[in-house]
């Protein structure tokens, strides 16, 4: 039903390392940008849905007022690297139901010397509990932890995670948004100093400030505009799935992989991109299993023999990434979905020969031992 | 920073030198971190049980070679680990051992910040030599 609602108009609110600019700030050059590559007033937007880390105190309310707009569907998602998909998804929803007519989707965040610290000790009540005392290592040593127990149990080792993080440097090279995008080696990967281990430094994205969004609106709309869209064939999400599991292995998305194949038509086989979520390379690895690429626990040996850059036969994390783009807090939860949409309208930094399907998937909220939030999304030309 | 309420009662014990595990008296489901309410019931009804150590196995550890917080770089590197607890969750927990599999033993001390902190000693270690 909802096959006549398109996505246009990837933007990106360039990454910096730190920014004096508050999060609003960069949610609202999100929009002006939206603004000016959709062509549509900012009158004409009538729904938003807003991820942001970094603008409290403010909510999504206080930023309708910062930024002069009214608007009839307002959604505040703060699920980190699910947001973006799940924010195509509720847009979507709002435009079929007539709760809107155009939708802004976007995600900001500030970086600066304080800020990243400040987030990690106030991140959640059981992060604040329970794991911030222990030395304070934040999302890495968390990270740590789900990458110790899957190299043990599966028997990834380094040169693995580092066939990842290689193939996306290269991805990032000609991307003049990514933070990171001089060329690096497999022995520049397993040379980097350990941060906690069998993390080290190449395996963590870096925090930094920045903003990404997208419209969702009518196809009809989209083609009134001249704008080139993009249409979501099938989404899933799905939230603390597997509590159960002692240490996190798994995600959501295998309890809804056959549901997201089904309804998009296609396969694993047939995407000519894949944007996982790769904070940090274990997640992808969780994401191509969980998505079904491969069996619980093969993605290394999947991956071992693939050419994942741009031009090779698993294109991946095309535009680098978060590991060579950088982590601008909850847009994070976009880099993907906005890649994968320039992906598909052919202006991409490293462009894929012929994208016509591209999967993106999402992964969020390290609350206690593991992230909770899951989704996927078939993107189509 | 502040510490949840359902905390309190950890560093209570702590400040004793004992461990204090909450359960639900209404389904008996232990729970850590502690919370306000039963996640497996949603009943209020929370007890709490105190012991000189809980045991547990090490399900992955970690070396920090990086803190966030200035308090904990002198003291780097830092041994982290998930401990797989006998009464049912995991806890994070400061390990003196890396290998996967080993039984432990947890006991619960103050921090510089009066934190209730875990740590955990394999199993094997003479009891006075804890501490």
């Amino acid at each position: 039903m909802n096959s006549d609602i398109v996505l246009v108009c990837p933007v990106t609110e360039p990454y910096v390392r730190r920014s004096e600019h508050d999060a609003a700030w960069f949610m609202g050059r999100v929009l002006s940008r939206l603004i000016a590559a959709s062509g549509v007033g900012k009158a004409d937007i009538d729904g938003l849905c807003l991820s942001s880390f970094t603008l409290a105190p403010d909510g999504p309310a206080p930023f309708l007022q910062y930024a002069g707009m009214s608007v009839r569907m307002l959604d505040w998602i703060p699920t980190g690297g699910a947001c973006g998909i799940m924010a195509a998804r509720r847009a979507i929803r709002a435009v079929a139901a007539g709760d809107a007519e155009i939708v802004a989707c976007l995600a900001g965040d500030t970086a600066n010397a304080g800020s990243f610290r400040d987030l990690l000790e106030g991140f959640s009540v059981f992060s604040r509990d329970a794991v911030y005392p222990y030395g304070a290592g934040g999302p890495n040593a968390s990270f740590a932890l789900i990458t110790d127990h899957y190299m043990r149990k599966y028997g990834a080792v380094r040169e693995d995670f580092g066939h990842l993080a290689v193939a996306q440097r290269r991805n990032a090279q000609g991307n003049p948004n990514a933070l990171l995008r001089s060329p690096m080696t497999m022995e520049d990967y397993l040379g980097a100093r350990p941060v906690a281990s069998p993390i080290h430094l190449l395996d963590c994205v870096m925090p930094c400030a920045g903003g990404d969004g997208f419209l969702v609106m009518t196809r009809a709309r989209a083609d009134a505009l001249g704008l080139a869209s993009v249409r979501l064939l099938a989404s899933i999400e799905r939230h603390n799935a597997f509590s159960d599991d002692p240490m996190q292995e798994r995600g959501g998305w295998l309890l809804d992989r056959d549901a997201l194949w089904s309804k998009a038509g296609v396969g694993p086989q047939d995407m000519d991109a894949v944007q996982t979520y790769d904070d940090y390379p274990v997640i992808s690895m969780l994401q191509f299993e969980g998505l079904g690429f491969c069996g619980q626990g093969e993605a290394a040996s999947f991956l071992r023999g693939r050419d994942l850059t741009a031009t090779g036969d698993l294109p991946h994390n095309t535009g680098g990434g978060q590991l060579s783009c950088g982590q601008a807090g909850a847009a994070g939860g976009y880099l993907g979905l906005v890649e994968a949409m320039r992906q598909l309208t052919g202006v991409a930094t490293s462009q894929v020969a012929r994208a016509r399907h591209v999967l993106v998937s999402g992964f969020g909220m390290i609350n206690y031992d593991r992230g909770l939030c899951t989704a996927a999304a078939v993107l189509a030309e | 920073m502040m510490r949840s309420q359902a905390m309190r009662e950890m560093d209570h014990a702590a400040a004793g030198g004992m461990v204090a595990l909450q359960s639900c008296a209404s389904c008996g489901m232990a729970q850590y971190p502690p919370r306000s309410l039963c996640h497996a019931c949603l009943s209020a009804d929370l007890a709490w049980s105190r012991a000189l150590s809980i045991e547990g196995v090490v399900l992955a550890a970690t070396v920090l070679h990086h803190s966030h917080e200035p308090d904990f770089r002198s003291a780097l590197p830092l041994r982290v680990g998930m401990v797989h607890l006998d009464c049912g969750p995991q806890a994070v927990c400061f390990v003196q051992v890396a290998e996967p599999g080993t039984r432990v033993r947890v006991t619960a001390t103050l921090d510089a910040q009066g934190r209730a902190v875990l740590t955990a000693q394999p199993f094997s270690m003479p009891k006075e030599t804890m501490g």
